[in-house]
């Protein structure tokens, strides 16, 4: 048999990276002035279109889907070509992958500070951008396979299964999580409600970071670590348990983000233990990764590229060990909702994700341009800077989560909350955002070093678009004896090997959401919890256009140090009407759960204007364009219909009268503002927000009138 | 410090013994597949990203 001749596309790896560089830099710079925002409120620029609530979500988007995501695309279409000695199935496909993935992010930079958004975290976008993201990867995963059926190499190689899983699983959790129904184009309602929403959006946003930013990343390091040390992996055989393990118990753990809230306490217990037992095979694949530098370590003194490697893999190391620790409900007690938390992701993400992708392009692109590198100090530069700038950006906000959770839980000796003010403790912490944000600025610096490097690298070489390569063809498989192992037969089988791994993430997923999705005792109701009035649910969907989510919490644990600063505590029965649950996963600003009637409309109005104005030192951003813009009443017929056909039990015929019980509540609210000398008219979006915030937390006590009179 | 764990189980208990009995059978699969493997094919497979089936760099084509 003769060996065949083809080539390597590099191009679209190039194309890839390009794309990851520059969006990298794009919402790094988001992160970095909502990171300001957060003590210099006029950051926010006076405008809408740039309020935190609406950019913080462009920031995650763009870090993780644009900068990872296109970094991911770089490493598969690279090594999966080698590694099944290819080149990618079609052009074309390639070509659509590449471009469609960029479209869909434009439309996310466009769309998210519009204020369209679903508000589940990390899956913020609209359906239509939805069906683009599903088409896509559709795309990415017929490019995948193609290439593998063609492939001149019969066993899939370890870092193979993990590109597998990952197409896999965000196939699954992107369509479960996106399940919604369409109001207008710009705007739809989640299927589930409350609880069961809360369950599939963390179920899906724990997995996200799994399958996104772990699994593609994990396959990436088996491929590229050896390459760059130039040693076959530490073990084989603890790749494979690393693998399958990792896949298995990932998809368990969701409900970690969702303790002492109204989940039934069964999934809460099963998802902390299935994540200390996450520690297993996360530590099993830093341990493979860094034993592989064993007897190289006076390599990584020399080689920028295994020093970014080695800092990736200790911080994946850290986050991966302090992930199933912050489940612990002792600690996760103190550290949910608090900077803890942004401390605990920007490990993982400035860490693992960043460095190996730094890694990873040092090494490539002036492999892909047939070149050296342009200038390796300034690579060692970016290196200690962005180490540095690690350091400076989670120190402070581990401090910070400390300082603000512990001053949020103290009690007095006469059993008073120490610091009834909520805001008191978000002041005490902003020396340590301004810390903070010295670490980001470091860090993007880095990133911006980087990028002038290989653009010097590439423009001293030149690009190998088709890079030549020869292969022996597949003999056919009659002729090779039977595998006498399951698992090397697997590793030849490429779609038995999906199917199984489809059915190891499904198993967790079915026991774990199907009793809250299925049984209705899981979620006890209430029966004087009704559904939001027309104007309410106006005022609901402002809320989520202005991304409130993204700083209040709508939640209430059961602690005391909460139910003597908030109110009682949450229950399940409270949140049936909510498409979407709006719990929220991080309290800036104190928790909203309770807020109903605690201030008058007139306190809520002049907030809106300038929180200054009634709470001096705040950093909520002003939103006085609720108080001029009119509020879009044209979709009240369309949002009832919409509930009613979800299960909110609106009477037959409701949606023709709607807008006219609107037009009464807000006048009613217009009337009471004008007692406090506020003249504003009864169709402007501040009306339908006060009614909103002030229906919120209390229909339980409706109950509790009803049942003492 | 597991008292509330426990607590939380009652009447539950069938959604939690069923997931441990699923993980202890998988982990037992994948034990005894990896004790099963042979040497021969670890190494095989762990050789593969270091192999070079890139020819002679002057054949490449540019663009």
């Amino acid at each position: 048999m003769q060996p065949e001749k083809f080539y390597y596309d590099n191009k679209i790896v190039r194309n890839f990276g390009i794309a990851t560089v520059v969006w990298g830099i794009i919402g790094m710079t988001v992160g970095l002035i909502i990171a300001i925002q957060l003590y210099h409120p006029a950051m926010n620029m006076g405008n809408q279109y740039t309020s935190f609530g609406r950019v913080r979500p462009l920031h995650t988007n763009a870090v993780i889907f644009a900068f990872v995501g296109n970094a991911i695309f770089m490493g598969v279409y690279y090594s999966l070509q080698r590694l099944l000695k290819a080149r990618m199935f079609s052009d074309l496909l390639s070509n659509i992958h590449f471009w469609g993935w960029q479209l869909i992010i434009v439309s996310a930079v466009i769309t998210l500070p519009l204020g369209l958004t679903t508000s589940h975290e990390y899956a913020e976008l609209e359906w239509p951008i939805d069906i683009a993201i599903t088409i896509i990867w559709v795309i990415f995963g017929i490019n995948m396979f193609g290439t593998i059926f063609k492939r001149r190499e019969r066993h899939l190689y370890v870092a193979i299964w993990f590109y597998i899983a990952t197409f896999v699983t965000i196939a699954v959790l992107h369509i479960v999580n996106s399940i919604e129904l369409p109001v207008t184009f710009w705007k739809s309602y989640m299927v589930f409600a409350g609880v069961q929403d809360a369950l599939v959006q963390w179920w899906y946003g724990h997995n996200a970071v799994a399958f996104f930013l772990t699994t593609p990343y994990l396959g990436m390091m088996y491929y590229f670590l050896p390459k760059m040390a130039n040693r076959p992996i530490y073990s084989y055989k603890l790749s494979i348990l690393h693998f399958w393990a990792l896949i298995f118990l990932y998809i368990w753990a969701g409900p970690h983000h969702l303790l002492y809230s109204t989940l039934p306490g069964w999934a809460q217990s099963l998802g902390v233990a299935f994540s200390i037992m996450l520690i297993a095979p996360s530590w099993g694949g830093m341990i493979n990764g860094l034993l592989t530098l064993r007897g190289a370590w006076d390599k990584v003194r020399d080689d920028v590229v295994l020093k970014f490697m080695v800092v990736g893999l200790t911080a994946y190391g850290m986050a991966t060990f302090e992930g199933p620790m912050l489940s612990l409900k002792q600690i996760n007690a103190i550290a949910h909702f608090s900077d803890w938390i942004i401390a605990h992701v920007h490990t993982g993400a400035l860490g693992w994700n960043g460095f190996l992708t730094f890694a990873i392009l040092y090494w490539l692109i002036p492999r892909i341009y047939k070149t050296e590198l342009f200038s390796k100090k300034l690579a060692s530069f970016h290196f200690w800077i962005g180490t540095l700038g690690i350091l400076f950006y989670v120190v402070p906000m581990y401090w910070a989560g400390f300082t603000q959770s512990l001053m949020l839980k103290e009690f007095t000796a006469e059993g008073m909350l120490k610091y009834p003010n909520f805001l008191e403790t978000t002041l005490r912490i902003i020396p340590m955002h301004v810390v903070r944000s010295i670490g980001g600025s470091m860090y993007l610096l880095g990133v911006i070093v980087m990028a002038y490097n290989l653009t010097r690298t590439a423009l001293q070489g030149k690009l190998v678009a088709n890079e030549a390569a020869q292969a022996m063809p597949l003999e056919p498989v009659h002729t090779i004896a039977r595998d006498s192992t399951w698992h090397r037969m697997l590793e030849r089988k490429p779609i038995q090997f999906m199917m199984l791994a489809l059915l190891v993430i499904l198993v967790g997923s079915f026991v774990e959401l199907m009793p809250t999705l299925t049984i209705s005792s899981n979620i006890p109701t209430i029966a004087s919890v009704k559904p939001y009035t027309p104007l309410e649910l106006q005022g609901r969907d402002l809320y989520i256009r202005e991304g409130c989510s993204n700083c209040h919490s709508q939640t209430v644990r059961p602690f005391r140090s909460e139910t003597e600063r908030y109110g009682e505590y949450s229950k399940a029965g409270e949140f049936v009407y909510d498409h979407p649950f709006l719990w929220g996963s991080k309290r800036t600003g104190p928790d909203l759960a309770r807020i109903g009637g605690k201030y008058g409309n007139s306190w809520h109005y002049n907030h809106m204007m300038d929180p200054r104005l009634m709470s001096p030192g705040s950093i909520m951003p002003n939103y006085d364009w609720l108080l001029t813009q009119t509020l879009d009443t044209t979709t009240t017929v369309a949002k009832i219909n919409a509930m009613r056909t979800l299960g909110v039990p609106y009477a037959p015929g409701y949606e023709k009268i709607a807008n006219k019980d609107l037009d009464k509540q807000a006048q009613g609210i217009a009337d009471n503002l004008a007692k406090d000398h506020i003249k504003v008219k009864n169709n402007k979006e501040v009306i339908a927000i006060i009614a909103y915030l002030q229906r919120l937390g209390t229909d339980i006590k409706a109950n509790k009138t009803a049942n003492n009179n | 410090m597991f008292k509330q764990f426990t607590e939380n189980i009652s009447g539950n208990q069938v959604y939690l013994i069923s997931s441990l009995g699923i993980f202890l059978i998988f982990f037992i699969v994948v034990t005894v597949l990896l004790i099963r493997l042979r040497k021969s094919h670890v190494d095989y497979m762990s050789d593969l990203p270091l192999e070079d089936s890139t020819t002679n760099s002057s054949k490449s084509f540019e663009s």
